[in-house]
């Protein structure tokens, strides 16, 4: 028997997924170990090898390859825990950092604390030299300042330096001369330049992903080693893949080159799970968890990038996959304001104390007490009866709420669950329709635990019809590490227009990205049979100043000045998609070219939706009160162990269908069948 | 429209909310709001638009009442009901697929620049809702190419009117309309790219208001707005309750405008507030005259400044709607700088100057009532750094363009407690305009920013500072360019309370061939070529407290940042700092320091 695994560090536990040579699949769970995150690493392996009946050892012998999801240099930019570093940049320019591209802030609210910069100005060194948009050098690179800030910082113990020039995208010769002198000078310390790591346009975006990779640089190659290391000491020495922010995986040594990529890469594998559930088609991926509600999204099967992401104050200034999050969780507490409207977070009780019905202390009423006081959670069903909840004290914190709001303590209840719901619907209206995507042709595909019990009123809201928890929901991150591909961007700026386009100059940074990108798999060990390319320009009318990312198909012969119209219409096209207008006329820019570069995984998973022809009511065997807000009362209704189901299984709402680590709430008017993979198919209205 | 559809909400005897659907479609319509910007945002051309987000969308009832906006520039939408009323009494035949634009500050728009679109929503037939958006558009076809004309003394000097006209029929441009417009505005693609974007905007919010009409049906919308507005009305009550009793006064003057104002324009403002009855009344009636130029305020950006000023110490959650600021009852009278202008009296710079000292004013009321209320004076400024250039780009075959720079902000004013924004912009602004990337300016513009950074020790010093302001220098990088600027805060910078330090003033400078540097003034215009250079700093926020009192740890903080200098540290705030070449880093010298506060309490 061999053996693939999918580790998954998550906040409080780290998840371990093990799929066997039969294609069975297991989860294994053991306590995240913050400051040394590869004890708990291995604890999960230790912790599978014992489901498996083996010695670690023993066990990781028969493992072919390990994929990872880490959390560390997340954990580091949120804490603040990141590598000394230092900054060269223009002079005159030096509070790119400070000023960024003016901070959002709520229009009518001036009691906040304006942020430092991600490098405090002590650390930030100006030195003369200039280019123009053009690439023209009108001042030449002050060599001796240069050389004197990197002395300066050796001297101070800085761990990393980052060199971000303007417009080194146009020239690059400032930034690769102050890289020889710092070598010349320090050769040990690691050095991120901003037109290598991140060529776009934008100084602050390209700076603050050059500052963030250099001081990433130091953590993730330490974490790295030690995790080799305690792989090595295990006797393991098979292939280990790490996740990254694009939705694929990467060497390790990859990674270490460009640190950035492994920032909030775990919550990125959920849309790749989605991509093989449901290939094709537009998705909205919705996952809930104790704190937050997280939303990313496939449109016609893609996944969709944002170059917008954010970390606390500032932006990563890299592409990566669109991954949203607000404050609605199991923890959210419920309150009424001074104007008498009900609120549902984003204040959580969070783990600790966690809802009242945790019976941890908690004193605020949360969307858990009001789920469990509705009947939609059984006090000893939680977590498959493993956790039992204190169904007074849900109704002992709700109760003031419901007296306050001048109605029953279910429809208080049932006015939190609504109002929570609501929360998640606005964020994904947000995300979907900014995108291009319409949720009306979209389904839902559930990851998370407290997802499935809100989903189908979410669905209904929103106007979608269909809705899959797929059997892995509540881990459906590493469910997707286990499958994803290696993948890595490749990315050029080189400005063309519609009036002006040169085929021949495109097609050679295409092809150039295209080898580089081969490089990369072929060094990854991936067959060429198995190698992908997407392309893709960045693109706008002239004179807008926000592209949008257009994919495109490239022959081997490249593209000829007759490929222009295809690629002006597909901006077109997206553009009406997007912002539902379009300018035929108007001259289009293409500012970016990337190549999307795919080392598909061998690992395939089935396609959710295969129903057996025949399907059948499944048999209602116990049931209890739950209340219905069309009914104004509790009324029992069928409760269905999903144990006790098999494929092709159909149950009409209201129903409940409790799982180990998920309950699901089918509504009136809705129904759900289980597929061949059991898969949950809902189908709403 | 006929009486009965416009009164909606208060009257109707629409049936009772269910509790759950006022945070249910008071999201929702957040997030329509939200939705008309992005795309505003991301379709246009002008990077006054685009980049800097000089554009606000809202939505009201049809009959004129605020809905929701987001967060958008605050005196683009705190008044922003204004807009629409006159199209209902111009129009008796409004029907789906129409939509207006107003830009004339005679038919309750802000000012020429600012073109508002406003499209009317139907249900079943009926009329429910007004989708607005407000852009600052790059050239409004005035006589010079800026949008700011400090001498406009009467609207025949100013750019193209369109008092509440047709614009689109059935969800068509009317093509003479878009002509006339083509036909006067400078780049003319560029505003019609911008126009589209606005369409684009009121549209999508019209569609979406009807899905949400199609979801819950009209009855219920129609008793969610009137909740809504009970609502916000319920929470400003709530807020205004926690106010003492009382009256205050403030004066503040905006900077000499030399042929318009010689000796400046004094801004006087009383604030009442009465808890009993919930109400705050601004009277702003105690002002001069209209001046012959364009500093006079529409009645649009008097009622949104006096609104401002007091929502920015009140509650920054409360529902900005019709509910929260009719509480706030407002004094203007007719023919005054400060208030109501008489036709045809110019206001091209109505959104910006004597708005900023207005809401000053009224802010500045709140600090007199005493502890941890009210906050520094915003900065005052429009200085180069918020440039109209134009030119013709030798590097593109001499292609011609105009447009507004946002190259640099002023500072906030500090509150208690916490220290002022940095490149808020001035008090019309809110903190909400971005600020132009170096590279996406001169990538589009043959254009060189030299420089741009915090000017050191220009915020006004405080237990809490006002922010710095933002300072830069720039310059052709080839052929000429045309400068257009309206600053104020280069005599009288923003003030700080409770006694803290004034800002530094705002400046505007030029560099000549030979390097020597001169002077500009406050207003002005001026065409430079690429061996010459303009420079400019735009003013600070006032502080807010004893500046002796400031904690240690933030002076150094603040000598980190390169924003107060170790001199100042040391003579404003009595705090001693050293640098530490050995970890590239500033620290406290605790020891100097409590002997140089005790020297300062020993003075006192």
């Amino acid at each position: 028997m061999t053996y693939k695994i999918c580790i998954d560090i998550g906040g409080t536990f780290t998840d371990c997924l093990v799929e066997d040579s039969q294609g069975a699949r297991h989860i294994f769970k053991a306590p995240t170990t913050p400051g040394v995150f590869q004890n708990g690493f291995m604890n999960a392996i230790g912790k599978a090898a014992e489901g498996f009946g083996f010695e670690i050892g023993a066990f990781l012998d028969q493992v072919d390859r390990i994929v990872h999801g880490s959390t560390v240099s997340t954990n580091a930019l949120v804490e603040g825990k990141v590598a000394k570093t230092g900054y060269l940049c223009n002079a005159g320019h030096l509070d790119v950092l400070t000023i960024r591209e003016a901070l959002p802030k709520p229009v009518f609210e001036w009691r906040l604390d304006y942020p430092d910069p991600y490098v405090p100005r002590s650390r930030t060194f100006g030195v003369a030299g200039r280019m123009t948009a053009t690439g023209d050098e009108i001042e030449p690179l002050d060599e001796a300042a240069v050389a004197d800030a990197v002395t300066a910082m050796k001297a101070a113990d800085v761990e990393a330096i980052a060199v971000s020039y303007l417009w080194s995208i146009a020239n690059p010769a400032h930034e690769l001369r102050t890289r020889e002198i710092i070598r010349e000078i320090w050769p040990e310390v690691p050095v991120t330049l901003g037109h290598e790591l991140n060529p776009i346009g934008r100084e602050y975006r390209r700076t603050i992903a050059a500052v963030t990779d250099a001081s990433l640089q130091p953590i993730v190659s330490r974490y790295v080693s030690a995790l080799t290391g305690a792989l090595k000491d295990a006797g393991w020495d098979g292939e280990l893949l790490l996740a990254n922010c694009v939705g694929g995986m990467m060497p390790p040594e990859d990674l270490i080159r460009q640190p950035i990529y492994s920032v909030m890469s775990g919550p990125t594998l959920a849309p790749v799970a989605a991509q093989q559930l449901m290939p094709g088609q537009s998705v909205i991926v919705a996952d809930m968890g104790g704190t937050t509600f997280d939303v990313s999204a496939l449109r016609d099967g893609a996944l969709v990038v944002s170059p917008e992401a954010r970390i606390g104050h500032d932006m990563l200034g890299i592409s990566k996959i669109d991954v949203r999050s607000v404050g609605a969780g199991g923890g959210s507490i419920a309150r009424l304001d001074a104007g008498g409207m009900l609120r549902v977070g984003p204040e959580s009780a969070s783990a600790v104390p966690g809802p009242a019905c945790y019976m941890r202390g908690g004193t605020k009423p949360t969307i858990t007490d009001a789920n469990l006081v509705m009947g939609l959670l059984d006090p000893d069903q939680f977590l498959g009866g493993t956790m039992p909840l204190d169904k007074e004290a849900a109704i002992a914190v709700l109760t003031p709420l419901a007296e306050e709001m001048g109605v029953s303590l279910e429809e208080a209840a049932h006015a939190i669950y609504t109002t929570s719901n609501n929360a998640m619907v606005g964020l994904i209206n947000d995300m979907t329709v900014k995108e291009g995507i319409d949720p009306r042709d979209s389904s839902i595909v559930v990851g998370g635990g407290a997802t499935a019990l809100h989903i189908a009123e979410i669905a209904r809201e929103l106007g979608i019809r269909e809705v899959l928890i797929p059997r892995f929901a509540a881990g459906l991150s590493a469910f997707g590490g286990l499958i994803s591909d290696i993948r890595r961007e490749e990315t050029a700026t080189l400005m063309q227009s519609s009036e002006a386009f040169d085929a021949d100059r495109v097609t050679e940074a295409l092809m150039s990205l295209q080898a580089q990108g081969k490089a990369f798999l072929d060094a990854a060990g991936v067959a060429e049979k198995q190698h992908r390319f997407e392309f893709i320009f960045l693109g706008r009318y002239r004179y807008q100043s926000w592209e949008i990312e257009v994919p495109f198909t490239l022959t081997d012969a490249g593209l000829t000045e007759a490929d222009l119209e295809r690629l002006v219409k597909a901006f077109h096209d997206m553009h009406e998609r997007i912002y539902s207008v379009r300018m035929d006329e108007d001259v289009v820019e293409f500012t970016t070219w990337k190549v999307r570069v795919t080392g598909e995984c061998a690992e395939k998973i089935a396609p959710a939706g295969k129903v057996p022809s025949e399907t059948k009511e499944a048999t209602v065997r116990q049931k209890r009160p739950l209340y219905l807000y069309s009914a104004g009362a509790k009324v029992e209704c069928p409760v269905h162990m999903g144990g006790d189901l098999i494929a092709g299984d159909m149950i009409e709402g209201p129903a409940l269908i409790e799982e180990p680590t998920t309950t699901i709430y089918v509504p009136e008017g809705v129904s759900i069948t289980l597929d061949t993979e059991s898969n949950y198919l809902m189908r709403v209205g | 429209m006929t009486e009965a559809a416009g009164n909606m909400g208060r009257e109707t005897d629409a049936p009772e909310l269910e509790a759950h659907l006022l945070p249910v479609l008071s999201a929702r319509l957040s997030a329509i709001v939200r939705e008309m910007n992005a795309t505003l945002m991301k379709c246009s051309r002008s990077s006054v638009i685009k980049n800097s987000k000089d554009f606000s969308c809202g939505l009201l009832t049809y009959d004129h009442r605020l809905l929701s906006v987001e967060d958008c520039i605050p005196i683009h939408i705190a008044a922003l009901e204004h807009a629409t009323k006159p199209i209902t009494e111009f129009f008796d035949d409004i029907r789906p697929g129409d939509a207006f634009m107003n830009n004339c500050p005679y038919t309750g728009n802000s000012h020429h620049a600012d073109m508002t679109l406003c499209v009317p929503v139907f249900v079943d037939g009926e009329p429910l809702f007004w989708t607005l958006s407000r852009a600052h558009h790059a050239d409004i076809g005035a006589p010079i190419p800026t949008t700011y004309l400090t001498e406009a003394a009467t609207i025949y000097e100013e750019g193209v009117h369109l008092p509440c006209v047709q614009i689109q029929q059935d969800y068509r441009d009317r093509n003479d309309i878009i002509r006339m417009c083509r036909t006067k505005i400078r780049v003319a693609d560029l505003w019609y790219g911008d126009y589209l974007a606005q369409v684009g905007a009121c549209r999508t919010g019209e569609r979406r208001l009807q899905e949400l009409a199609d979801r819950y049906g009209k009855d219920v919308l129609k008793a969610f707005i009137r909740k809504w507005i009970d609502y916000g009305d319920r929470m400003m009550e709530a807020e205004i309750r926690k106010l003492p009793a009382g009256r205050w006064r403030f004066e503040t003057r905006h900077d000499p405008v030399p042929g318009v104002a010689d000796d400046g324009i004094p801004v006087n403002v009383e604030v009442e507030i009465d808890p009993v009855a919930a109400t705050i009344t601004v009277d702003a009636t105690d002002n001069v005259d209209c001046v012959p130029g364009g500093l006079n305020l529409t009645e649009a950006t008097a009622t949104a400044a006096c609104r401002i000023g007091v929502f920015y110490n009140l509650n920054p959650d409360l529902p900005h709607n019709q509910g929260s600021a009719d509480r706030i009852q407002i004094r203007l009278r007719e023919n005054c700088a400060v208030g109501i202008p008489r036709y045809p009296v110019g206001t091209s710079v109505a959104t910006t100057n004597l708005t900023s000292r207005l809401i000053t004013a009224v802010a500045s009321c709140f600090a007199q009532i005493g502890e941890k209320n009210g906050m520094g004076e915003f900065a005052y400024s429009q200085a180069l750094g918020e440039a109209v250039i134009s030119g013709q780009d030798p590097t593109r075959d001499g292609l011609p363009y105009v447009n507004q720079v946002f190259i640099g902000y002023g500072g906030g004013g500090a509150s208690h407690g916490f220290d002022g924004w940095l490149a808020s912009g001035a008090a019309c602004d809110g903190g909400q305009m971005q600020i132009d990337s170096i590279e996406i300016t001169e990538g589009m513009y043959p254009v060189l920013i030299e420089q741009r950074g915090c000017a050191e020790d220009s915020g006004g010093p405080g237990q809490w500072d006002g922010a710095p302001g933002i300072e830069g220098t720039f310059r052709p990088l080839a052929g000429e360019m045309t400068v257009y600027w309206g600053s104020d805060g280069d005599v009288t910078p923003a003030k700080g309370v409770a006694g803290a330090g004034a800002a530094a003033t705002s400046g505007n400078w030029m560099r000549e061939q030979n390097g020597a540097e001169r002077v500009l003034p406050a207003f002005g215009d001026t065409t430079i070529s690429s061996d010459q250079a303009v420079r400019f700093r735009a003013c600070g926020g006032g502080g807010y407290g004893a500046p002796s009192e400031r904690d240690p740890d933030s002076v150094v903080r603040s000598v980190r940042r390169g924003w107060v200098s170790p001199s100042r540290a040391q003579d404003v705030h009595c705090v001693a700092v050293e640098w530490d070449a050995s970890a590239l880093d500033w620290t406290l010298n605790e020891t100097e320091t409590q002997r140089l506060r005790e020297k300062a309490g020993d003075a006192r």
